[in-house]
């Protein structure tokens, strides 16, 4: 194709830009709606793993039940709770336990000068804080192995904790009390999304050494047990095994269900990511909708463009024009209205996603501002625009153009 | 150079079936000059399209150059309508958005001539039409007698041994007419066949030899000047 003849070609479409305008309006409003679905919708899913993976990212939660079904000449309904002894058990014939800590909780009343407060505090182990994403604000730290050994007597707060008993201050180094007994606060938890949890949000609770907890609050059972499989992929295997190994102890089925209840978040995390992973994917197809609607558009404007221009298509065919001159000047036009469109589309979508991006979101902001006002473009996006747009151009340009290059040149020389 | 054996050509509408040529016999030998005349409806322009090949035979065979032209792909008929002929239509055919240089140049454009060689030919034809300072004007600036020799020029840019004017003088005034007329003769003595369909027998004066067609049948053939 010679440029003179681009330029030809150039200047028969601006001198009929006018009429483009509302379609160009319309392919830009479909590349801005997809964009910003796009774009959107990965922000969702992002804030979606982000929170979740507040909880903890990959472990397994189990907690006692109740069985469902009749064993070995025992009655179904039997309680079952599970003990220290059982992560020991566990321990020793599952391979593959990469963590474990027990967790056992009670409802303690905490004080520091005079200020009093209600509060769930929970024994566990150091490894606690890594299963379940739990990190130390600047200057402090979690609970470590000294600390369990030697049943000291230390406290790792929640935020909300800290801000009643402390305000702004700093508890770290500060002796509380619960009930009467004295313990050093050693770390405060830094601000998290959390979008799940089982007791109430990690940012009320106070933590402190399994071992120290067992001499404050004698308790019989364990209220949790938390295991991180070496390899995340062993997720389902792994709790199968615990279940068939606590079923010999206690005697329930292999495949009883609610003998012992499982809470796996490497399941849930991967469930969670596809449902978001759906809903981005929903957004996207109604985004590609929009812009197909005004890919219609310039569908029907090129066969409007067409007709109005047959006469000029047989004035070239008579000079000589083969099919793919004709077919390449319609299909330009058409990939120029979708070119300028896009531009402006694009253009704008970037800057509604940098702007969004800059209203701030605090950490207890959990719901619908971390979710809405992180959108982001990532390369994937990038790519799905461009081939979207690309086949887009393509279908709508092809036929009108097909056309215009199929006319009789008789015909289209009478044409009036 | 131009031979038809026993032509036809019937449009359909619909039901209906219009036959505007019927069982033309033709022979135009190269460097002829030809008028064709005949009343309104008679199938000139039909006979002038198909000569070249912008339109194509319902029956009969057509030869060019000694090679059949039925059954030939669009692309082929393109070629042979950029290379073998110039078109002269009665109403300029001129595109609106070009200027007179581009429009001459066009058909070089579609066969991919060099660029050098297509400013000095599009030039050339300027100078020879008398319009090389209406180079950057569109049709719509000039006058018809001006446009004519545009498109004549454009006719002219591949340098085609032929030339078809389908009442070239039809929209012009006596004296534009007479000036398109000297550029053809011109044209003739420099050796191009030139076929031209025409009403008036002034402008027929022009030409070697006439011929006559009645409904869609050639009613006479070869009547001199
Ligand atoms: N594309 C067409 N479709 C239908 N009828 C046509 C077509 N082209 C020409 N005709 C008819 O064929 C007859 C001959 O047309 P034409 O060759 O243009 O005559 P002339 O040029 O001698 O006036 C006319 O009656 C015209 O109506
Ligand atoms: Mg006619």
């Amino acid at each position: 194709m010679r440029m003179q003849l681009l330029h030809l070609y150039w200047n028969e479409f601006r001198k009929r830009q006018k009429k483009t305008s509302l379609i160009t309006f319309a392919i830009a409003w479909g590349a801005l709606s997809l964009l910003l679905l796009m774009s959107f919708g990965r922000g969702l899913s992002n804030a979606g793993s982000v929170s979740f993976k507040g909880l903890g990212s990959t472990m397994i939660m189990l907690t006692r039940g109740q069985t469902s079904k009749p064993y070995q000449g025992l009655p179904r309904a039997r309680r079952i709770h599970i003990h220290m002894e059982d992560l020991e058990l566990l321990k020793r014939q599952i391979p593959g336990i990469a963590m474990i800590s027990p967790e056992a909780n009670n409802s303690h009343n905490i004080s520091y000068r005079g200020k009093e407060s209600n509060r769930s505090v929970n024994g566990v182990y150091p490894c606690f804080a890594e299963m379940r994403s739990q990190i130390p604000a600047a200057g402090g730290r979690f609970i470590n192995d000294l600390d369990q050994e030697k049943a000291r007597r230390v406290a790792f707060i929640g935020w909300n904790v800290a801000k009643e008993l402390f305000g702004d201050s700093n508890p770290v180094g500060k002796e509380i009390r619960i009930e009467q007994t004295p313990f050093t606060v050693i770390g405060v938890m830094k601000k998290k999304q959390q979008s799940s949890m089982y007791q109430g949000p990690d940012s009320e609770t106070v933590y402190i050494p399994f071992s120290t907890f067992c001499q404050i609050d004698f308790q019989r059972f364990l209220d949790r047990i938390h295991i991180r499989p070496a390899d995340p992929r062993d997720a389902l295997f792994m709790e199968n095994q615990v279940r068939r190994v606590l079923g010999r102890k206690y005697r329930f089925a292999d495949d009883d269900a609610n003998a012992v209840n499982f809470w796996n978040t490497i399941r849930d995390y991967e469930t969670g990511a596809k449902i978001f992973k759906g809903i981005e994917i929903f957004l996207s197809i109604i985004g590609a909708l929009t812009l197909l609607i005004g890919a219609v558009g310039v569908t029907n404007l090129m066969y409007a463009v067409v007709k109005e221009r047959t006469r000029e298509i047989g004035i070239k065919m008579a000079l000589g024009a083969r099919r793919r001159h004709i077919v390449m000047q319609f299909f330009l036009e058409t990939f120029a209205i979708f070119f300028k469109g896009t531009l402006w589309g694009t253009l704008i979508a970037f800057n509604i996603v940098s702007l969004v991006n800059l209203v701030p979101i605090g950490y207890e902001d959990f719901g619908i501002k971390a979710y809405l006002l992180r959108p982001i473009f990532s390369l994937d996006i990038l790519i799905v625009f461009l081939v979207v747009l690309c086949v887009l151009v393509f279908v709508s340009g092809i036929f009108p153009a097909l056309r215009a290059s199929r006319q009789n040149p008789i015909e289209a020389l009478r044409y009036e | 150079m131009i031979e038809f054996r026993n032509i036809s050509k019937v449009y359909k509408m619909g039901e209906v079936e219009f036959v505007a040529l019927k069982g033309v016999f033709i022979t135009v030998q190269k460097g002829d000059f030809i008028s064709i005349m005949g009343p309104s409806g008679s199938g000139k322009s039909t006979l002038m399209n198909i000569i070249g090949c912008l339109d194509t035979p319902s029956e009969g065979s057509y030869y060019l150059e000694g090679k059949n032209v039925s059954g030939l792909t669009f692309d082929q008929l393109s070629t042979i309508r950029n290379r073998k002929v110039g078109f002269v239509f009665q109403n300029f055919n001129l595109l609106p958005y070009a200027s007179a240089y581009e429009n001459i140049e066009l058909p070089m454009l579609f066969n991919g001539k060099k660029g050098a060689e297509r400013k000095a030919r599009v030039d050339e034809l300027l100078e020879m039409v008398g319009l090389a300072p209406w180079a950057k004007h569109r049709p719509t600036e000039m006058s018809g007698g001006q446009q004519q020799r545009v498109a004549i020029a454009r006719a002219l840019a591949m340098d085609p041994p032929i030339i078809l004017a389908d009442e070239p003088t039809g929209n012009l005034d006596s004296k534009s007419g007479h000036e398109i007329m000297e550029i053809f003769s011109q044209l003739w003595k420099g050796g191009r066949t030139i076929l031209m369909v025409t009403h008036d027998p002034a402008i027929a004066a022009f030409s070697k030899s006439t011929i006559r067609l009645l409904d869609g049948a050639v009613q006479a053939n070869g009547i001199p000047n």
